[in-house]
């Protein structure tokens, strides 16, 4: 399976779905496997700057093949890759929670990011709209 | 219509991408509100890695300046020099971080009194192919919501 605009359009209903229940404004973000956007949306009324930090998350997710959160863990001296933090990497890296790895199997075939709660919400917004659109197959 | 909704947006998507379907050339579209900022883009299968920012920025540069992104590419054009902005068109380049785009494409969207509340960008599809561009593609985009217009 590859990420496709009609799998990319399915995650992105689903998260604002969920966002809508959890009462917050969000942007929804899928990068393909190589890291470049498939699709976009912004919530009515979610501030402008969510739209880049949703689009960072989803990058980070995919092509570092992890969650944006455990970016965080290069940050410890005494961890393999220690300092990748010093290289400029397309002004793209983040390290907030709310980007997740889209996976088939063990394949990475792109990557979600969401940007508009708190990094906790966000990370449980991506988990819900994965779950509801690769539950079924 | 004061601002343009995802609803809308999605709206304007869907009948731009039939556009480019059509034409079979796979294409990125973008649409984003009066700050320039996305609402929804959308990258059709097939549609290569660089038409999604150039779409995003067609749609930031046709709200940017008030004009479609047809009539920056005029203004730049050396051919026009001394016509349209005076010898001083290529000052435009360096604007707003580089993110000017002056390939015809963009338009801004408007609302019943002539404000513009939104624009919106498709790229992917070659210029001088028939009757059909990018430009044509984000015209029916617009058209699209056309009953929402007041």
């Amino acid at each position: 399976m590859v990420m496709n605009i009609d799998i990319a359009k399915k995650v992105i209903k689903a998260a604002i779905k969920q966002a809508q229940e959890m009462d917050r404004l969000c942007s929804v973000a899928i990068v393909d496997d190589r890291g470049f956007l498939v699709a976009l949306h912004r919530m009515d009324r979610a501030p402008i700057p969510t739209v880049d930090i949703a689009r960072d998350k989803a990058w980070t997710a995919s092509t570092f093949r992890m969650p944006s959160s455990d970016i965080g863990k290069f940050g410890d001296p005494s961890t393999p890759g220690f300092g990748f933090n010093t290289q400029n990497w397309n002004d793209r890296l983040t390290t907030i929670p709310g980007g997740l790895p889209i996976n088939d199997g063990d394949e990475v075939i792109g990557g979600v990011g969401v940007s508009g709660g708190t990094p906790e919400e966000d990370v449980s917004v991506c988990r819900a709209a994965l779950a509801t659109v690769f539950a079924s197959d | 219509m004061k601002e343009i909704t995802l609803e809308m947006a999605e709206k304007m998507l869907e009948a731009a991408e039939r556009w480019a379907a059509l034409a079979g050339y796979p294409s990125s579209i973008a649409v984003v509100d009066k700050a320039g900022a996305v609402i929804a883009m959308h990258r059709m299968d097939g549609a290569g890695p660089m038409t999604t920012d150039i779409s995003i920025n067609k749609a930031f540069s046709a709200v940017y300046s008030g004009a479609p992104t047809l009539m920056l590419a005029r203004m730049i054009d050396p051919r026009m020099m001394g016509e349209t902005l005076g010898s001083g068109g290529l000052g435009l380049l360096t604007q707003a971080r580089l993110r000017l785009m002056f390939i015809p494409g963009g338009n801004p969207i408007r609302d019943g009194d002539m404000k513009v509340i939104g624009g919106i960008g498709c790229s992917g599809i070659p210029a001088g192919v028939g009757e059909i561009s990018d430009t044509t593609a984000v015209q029916a985009g617009y058209a699209a919501i056309y009953e929402e217009y007041d």
